[in-house]
């Protein structure tokens, strides 16, 4: 169902007439990156004769996915155990990830890397042929598998390549999604702006997959690309599906200044070293026994403290910290960090063989998300959720580095094998009340964007005053004060958001239109990251208190679920729910 | 001190207005040595004209999204340094020998058609079972086929061929690129289902070896010499005895 | 495509050079066949032409057979992937190989054609 019909003056029209043509599937993925490339492979694996669509805001290989560096953990090798992977991976969470997920997730994790490899995944290897491992953050043993420092572009190349060979997966490329249908309390499909016509769709389906990655867009200086908007996550909030653990949102240690161009931890995992103003590893009064390699949120923090400290180099877009990988020698960079030494020359003008990094903490990754369990289930029936966008309680208060690709396998196969098993037995989804949905909400944007006359905001400006006011207020140290005034400048943003004009009236390709599209998504997920922030009066995982420095597992040893109250009030409503330990018992965390 | 100031002159094209694209032209401020085009462009949209329309997402050369001609040369827009052309003026026009969508939006369902075309999967004529662990590779073996498995799918090498820009049809650099990523690959067994497509009718026959697509490849993928070592490939099957092996 | 696309660059305008050697080298080639045919009816009616104008046409067709075999034999490296030993010859190593046997050929052809010539 499409809605066309006479156009006025080149602003998108009213529909007066539905299409006979029904975009109807079985599954239907929304996010072209790893997880939702996943999730479409296993839902027709699972059931060959069932119809997939994948829905995405930009060509899949463009996916956020794509600029993953590092690699991919895996109890794979003999020495290691499905045990030490899961402790660490607990640990690293700060005790709030769910155990049974976790215990689940390691055992799953080297079928799918061994799958990607039967796939034509090019891991890096060790002389014997078998796949390689390298240390990694957190991680006690050599699990982190990789396809030299580029893993999440050859991840992505090859299931997207893989995909093509599905017949039953059909694409809808560069369709916006804006919202979800919900009927009788089930998830039955999308509506969809087709970029490139304008024209709004309604897509049906049996099944819905949230799979839309991250939202580091809401700070300035992140390693996200522009994509990274908080979209799925967003959609589900509104749909009245909770948001898992907002406020936990990770900051790596190493992006580049200016930039936020992402450098990977792999480079510490080849031994590289992290120097103050000093020359010294300053690491060793912070984690001594892990140093370099502690987890990203303790390292992040030590090295604001260093900055705080006055121990950090001055550059000309702010304090760094040098990342030296001198000692390494050409040989091993160039075989195992290549694309870092290509990085270094084309955006820093250094030869990272002979000096050092410039680094400091940036936003990276999202370990709150839409609430789902260990199959990727949300409470809404019908819509499931992985990867980034999603949270199924995996990486509780700091995700330890590589968890994340495997998560993306995992978690995209169990939500893909979930969704094709309950649309082989779900209700087909009738028209009448989806032609209803597609018009309002074709009318919504419309009125909201297109049509508004008298608004005098532009949205670049609303945007980067968020982003600023997030990068000030919910970065890696968060006070009380500093909460609510961000929570007062949100809103204050969301009143002049209501405000803006947008210059763009064409219909085709217009991403004015998206980008405030986008803006309404981020500035929603926003309020629900410091709202929960502001409730955790305790400092766990990512998630620092300068006001609360201590863990408190007596009174949050538990999930915050954000909830949304409608469109009149931003502000979350916030429940609490108890994390699900197993094997093993919460302790000081310490390396 | 006055700031300085860089003009950038980008093709504007709204198909439901223009009959044809024409150049609009921003004065910006310069105010960063690190600034890229794609700074520019994004300065542009959010503060002097938000109807300009162009596509980015990593900013880091490794989506593949931003590929425009800036100054008459395919480039990708996150990686063309403000800096280099200062202080004349920069103008962005979107890729060569694609149809364009709008402003610097460029149509790339062709290549999208093609890259299904060439089987980019590891095919084997006997699937090996999970349960019986990884296809023992060597880094050597992987070496063999690393340099074609860089693609970005950015298009800029389509957009400097001039075989492509007289004949839509031709297969074109990156397809064949990875095509012969899949042909070396030791886990592969498909050369033979992908010969009819590469070695086709507008497959690395209508290649005469310009080279410019592995001039402006940002990634160092050389698909030239991807399209060139095929064709010596595909001879010696051809000719040589038992060289047509399965 | 304008029909100068190939005036955008250098490289795109030596591209067309390198292409365009095959006209003159055709040419040359066309004259020589007429010649054979002449020196077919009989040594005494055969006439090696003299002019200068044949000597510059020779020349500039030379000059261009010339630059098709240096871009030619240049790209070896790029054609041909060679493995001795299961190391990957280096590029270089083939052009040079190339040149040389150009050169041995040259050398070996001139000596035969100018002994047949005494």
């Amino acid at each position: 169902m499409s809605s066309r019909g006479p156009r006025r003056g080149g602003q998108f029209s009213a529909p007066d007439s539905i299409d006979g043509q029904v975009e109807s599937y079985d599954v239907l993925v929304v996010g072209g990156g790893l997880a939702g490339i996943r999730a479409a492979i296993a839902a027709v694996e699972a059931n060959p004769r069932i119809t997939v669509g994948m829905i995405s805001k930009v060509y899949p290989m463009r996916s956020h996915t794509v600029s993953a560096e590092g690699g991919a953990a895996a109890a794979l090798r003999p020495e290691d155990s499905y045990e030490n992977h899961a402790f660490d991976t607990i640990k690293g969470s700060d005790y709030l990830a769910d155990q049974d997920v976790v215990e689940a997730f390691v055992r799953e994790a080297p079928i799918e890397l061994i799958q990607m490899e039967h796939w034509g995944c090019p891991w890096s290897r060790d002389p014997d042929g078998k796949i390689s491992a390298r240390p990694f953050g957190g991680m006690t043993t050599w699990r982190t598998c990789f396809a030299a420092d580029k893993t999440g572009f050859h991840m992505l190349h090859t299931v997207f390549q893989t995909s093509l060979k599905y017949e039953q997966i059909h694409r809808h490329d560069e369709a916006f999604v804006t919202k979800l249908l919900v009927e009788d309390s089930r998830c039955v499909g999308v509506i969809a702006l087709d970029q490139r016509s304008g024209r709004f769709d309604a897509i049906t389906a049996k099944a819905v997959i949230l799979a839309t990655g991250g939202l580091g867009r809401v700070y300035a200086f992140t390693t996200n690309g522009n994509i990274c908007t908080g979209d799925g996550m967003a959609l589900g909030y509104r749909a009245g599906v909770g948001l898992k653990d907002m406020e936990m949102v990770q900051f790596h240690p190493t992006g580049l200044p200016f930039t936020g161009i992402l450098i990977t931890e792999a480079v510490r995992g080849e031994g590289g070293y992290l120097t103050n103003k000093n020359g010294d590893r300053f690491l060793k009064d912070y984690v001594p026994n892990k140093m370099e390699l502690g987890p990203r949120d303790i390292i992040s923090r030590a090295m604001v403290t260093e900055f705080e400290a006055g121990r950090g180099f001055e550059g000309p877009h702010g304090k760094y910290m040098n990342l030296d990988v001198r000692h390494l020698g050409e040989e091993v960079i160039d075989r195992k960090l290549p694309f870092m030494r290509e990085l270094g020359r084309e955006f820093v003008g250094i030869d990272i063989v002979h000096e050092p990094i410039p680094v400091r903490p940036v936003q990276h990754y999202m370990m709150g998300g839409v609430d789902a369990d260990i199959s990727g289930a949300t409470t809404l029936l019908g819509l499931y959720a992985a990867g980034e966008c999603a949270n199924v309680g995996l990486n509780g208060g700091n995700r330890l580095g590589s968890n994340s690709l495997s998560e993306c396998l995992v978690f995209g196969a169990a939500s893909g094998r979930a969704a094709a098993e309950y649309a082989s037995t779900a209700k087909a989804v009738t028209s009448n009340p989806v032609d209803a949905m597609l018009w309002d909400e074709a009318r919504r944007v419309e009125a909201a964007y297109l049509e508004k006359t008298g608004g005098d905001e532009k949205i670049g400006t609303i945007r980067e005053e968020m982003q600023r006011d997030m990068d000030a207020g919910a970065g890696v140290f968060r006070t009380k004060e500093g909460l609510e005034k961000l929570t007062d400048q949100l809103g204050g943003l969301r009143d002049r958001f209501e405000r803006i004009k947008i210059e763009d009236s064409s219909r085709t390709f217009n991403t004015e239109l998206t980008a405030a599209l986008e803006l309404d998504f981020m500035l929603e997920v926003s309020q629900t990251i410091v709202a929960s922030a502001l409730a955790r009066e305790e400092s766990r995982g990512a998630h620092a208190r300068r006001d609360f420095p201590d863990r408190n597992d007596e009174k949050y040893l538990k999930h915050t679920v954000a909830f949304s109250r409608g469109p009149e009030d931003p502000r979350p409503r916030l429940e609490y729910r108890d994390v699900r330990i197993t094997n093993f018992k919460p302790q000081a965390r310490v390396y | 001190m006055a700031e300085k100031t860089i003009t950038i002159k980008a093709t504007r094209f709204d198909p439901d207005k223009d009959s044809a694209p024409r150049l609009q032209s921003y004065d910006i401020p310069f105010a960063d040595d690190a600034m890229v085009v794609l700074d520019a462009l994004n300065y542009i949209k959010a503060h002097v004209d938000g109807s300009l329309s162009y596509r980015w997402s990593c900013r880091m050369g490794i989506c593949g999204s931003c590929g425009m001609m800036v100054n008459g040369t395919p480039k990708l827009s996150c990686s063309a340094f403000l800096r280099d052309y200062w202080p004349r003026p920069v103008t962005v026009q979107p890729l060569n020998n694609f149809p364009i969508i709008r402003d610097l939006v460029i149509d790339m369902e062709d290549f999208m058609h093609k890259l299904k075309t060439i089987q980019p999967w590891i095919i084997r004529k006997q699937e090996v079972p999970l349960g019986a662990g990884e296809h023992r590779q060597t880094n050597a073996q992987i070496d063999e086929f690393k340099q074609f498995s860089q693609c970005i799918n950015c298009m800029l090498c389509y957009s400097a061929c001039p075989v492509y820009g007289l004949n839509n049809e031709f297969l074109g650099p990156a397809a064949i690129a990875l095509a012969r990523r899949y042909n070396l690959d030791s886990r592969d067994e498909g050369l033979t289902k992908r010969l009819p497509v590469i070695a086709g009718d507008e497959g690395i026959w209508e290649c005469s070896f310009v080279g410019e697509c592995s001039v402006v490849c940002p990634k160092g993928v050389d698909p030239a010499k991807a399209i060139q070592q095929t064709k010596l490939d595909t001879t010696l099957r051809f000719t040589l005895p038992f060289g047509n092996r399965d | 495509m304008p029909a100068n696309w190939w005036t955008r660059n250098r490289r795109y305008f030596l591209y067309t050079v390198r292409e365009f050697t095959a006209l003159p080298m055709a040419l040359w080639l066309l004259w020589l066949l007429y010649d054979i045919k002449s020196a077919g009816s009989g040594a005494a009616n055969f006439q090696p032409p003299r002019s200068a104008a044949f000597v510059a046409f020779s020349a500039v067709c030379f000059l261009f057979a010339t630059y098709h075999s240096y871009t030619f034999l240049k790209l070896a490296g790029v054609i041909m992937h060679v493995k001795v030993l299961d190391k990957t010859v280096p590029p270089r190593a083939i052009v040079l190989t190339m040149f040389g046997l150009w050169a041995v050929a040259s050398i070996v052809i001139g000596a035969v054609l100018i002994g047949f010539a005494r």
